[in-house]
């Protein structure tokens, strides 16, 4: 993606970005927007790069930390459980209760909320995963609401690896696999995690104390298991999807008018 | 000749994939120096001595206020939270709230990572129902231990408390006094 103008080549890297799909057998013609020479270009367009932006969808102002405490974010298992790769996300131990330091949770929150909502941005699909039966009805709604998807149910072995065979057809994967839950219900790592590592698709995951944290490219430190946790963290990524997607819909607008206002010139 | 043409060709090439390179970086590694995100507050009016007492003491006192404290670090958020004022949890007295019930068993949540399984207590049986407050005395804050060749402990993801009493409860009226 070459930068000619700033402009309309900042456009162009959006409108480039929007039509192009992963895995899919017919590839859509990227967007090529090139207005006359002696037309100006309309100052309407928004000239930021959301890419360039530090924080394009205010995701830092989404939470804080108290907000996080309140929704019971710093609690861990008990030091007997606890994975030693988690160690630098603790804030210590207290009676052997392990407990997170919201202050490093709060950043790796605000980058996986920055990432979603980016890639809500590109027209990205999110797949939500959550194997923990209390809040997998959570999960599920959370997904429909934002017009995503989510798989709360056992994994088979080969859903990303083995999909051309086991869904006969060539399957469009997921851009981003966000985990609720990194464990499966009898406490080994969900295969997910591995899969998706394997087919270079990015995840967002939430890792509690005992999960390890080392295939998961955005993790977020904090509690996995309650419910009010659980609530918290949906209700953010669905914000973040929605705020993303809603830009899209502005940015593609913008980009019909322009070309309108260019066939009628 | 053709490998004086085929170097030229060669440079060529290495300049556009640099340039390449060089635009695929400034549009995703760019270096922001003047993010102005923040808005500029506004300028605080400056009363000092009477006038500041006076606007201070004459002014209802609004709870609202004392709680939009500026974000405090979290370790001093957690040094006044309920759960370190409770010290030791084995044998403290808390209050649970009844949040599942399947025939007798009671799903107890309490402000806790995890929430307590008990069994409906004889006494007053047909009063927990869902949205019954009741005192707890917790035993065990999780339920998990080394079990012999493994290397990590096996959690069964719950509390374990016992049960002492009503607080309030839907199924009784509000008018009796609850009996512990």
């Amino acid at each position: 993606m070459l930068l000619k103008g700033q402009g309309q080549g900042l456009l162009r890297i959006i409108a480039n970005n929007m039509t192009k799909k992963n895995f899919s057998s017919a590839t859509a013609p990227a967007l090529e927007i090139e207005p006359k020479k002696d037309v100006e270009v309309p100052t309407k367009i928004s000239r930021i790069n959301p890419l360039t932006h530090p924080d394009y969808f205010g995701v830092g102002k989404m939470f804080t930390v108290r907000d996080l405490m309140e929704a019971r974010v710093h609690f861990g298992h008990k030091d007997g459980s606890l994975n030693d790769r988690m160690k630098p996300y603790l804030f210590g131990s207290r009676l052997n209760h392990t407990i997170f330091n919201l202050d490093i949770t709060a950043e790796h929150l605000k980058r996986a909320l920055n990432v979603t909502a980016h890639t809500a941005l590109q027209g990205g699909l999110i797949l939500f995963f959550c194997r923990s039966s209390i809040n997998a009805h959570t999960v599920e709604k959370t997904a429909k609401e934002c017009g995503e998807f989510a798989h709360t149910r056992y994994w088979r072995g080969g859903t990303f690896t083995n999909s051309k065979i086991q869904f006969k057809a060539i399957t469009r994967l997921p851009d981003l696999c966000i985990f609720l839950n990194t464990l499966n219900n009898v406490m080994l790592q969900h295969t997910a995690v591995r899969d998706a590592a394997k087919m270079n698709i990015p995840s967002i995951g939430i890792v509690d104390s005992n999960c390890s944290p080392d295939l998961i490219t955005y993790l977020v430190p904090g509690n996995d298991d309650s419910p009010a946790s659980i609530e918290l963290y949906c209700s953010l990524f669905k914000e973040a999807i929605l705020r993303g997607k809603a830009k899209r819909k502005e940015l593609l607008q913008e980009i019909e008018n322009m070309e309108k206002e260019q066939k009628d010139s | 000749m053709i490998s004086i043409i085929h170097k030229t060709v060669q440079s060529n090439i290495l300049r556009k994939s640099l340039l390449n390179s060089y635009a695929v970086n400034r549009a995703f590694c760019k270096n922001i120096e003047n993010s102005n995100v923040e808005e500029k507050s506004e300028e605080d009016k400056k009363i000092s001595g009477f006038a500041k007492a006076f606007e201070k003491f004459s002014k209802p006192h609004i709870e609202e206020e004392i709680s939009k404290e500026p974000d405090l670090p979290f370790a001093t958020l957690f040094k006044n939270s309920k759960f370190v004022e409770l010290g030791d949890p084995e044998g403290k007295i808390v209050v649970g709230k009844i949040f599942h019930v399947v025939e007798d068993d009671l799903y107890i949540d309490f402000g806790w990572k995890f929430h307590c399984v008990c069994t409906r207590p004889a006494k007053n049986g047909q009063a927990y129902v869902r949205g019954t407050r009741v005192k707890l005395r917790i035993k065990d804050l999780e339920l998990s231990s080394r079990f012999l060749g493994s290397a990590k402990d096996l959690t069964l993801l719950e509390a374990d408390c016992h049960i002492l009493g009503i607080l309030s409860s839907p199924a009784i009226p509000k008018t009796k006094t609850p009996t512990l």
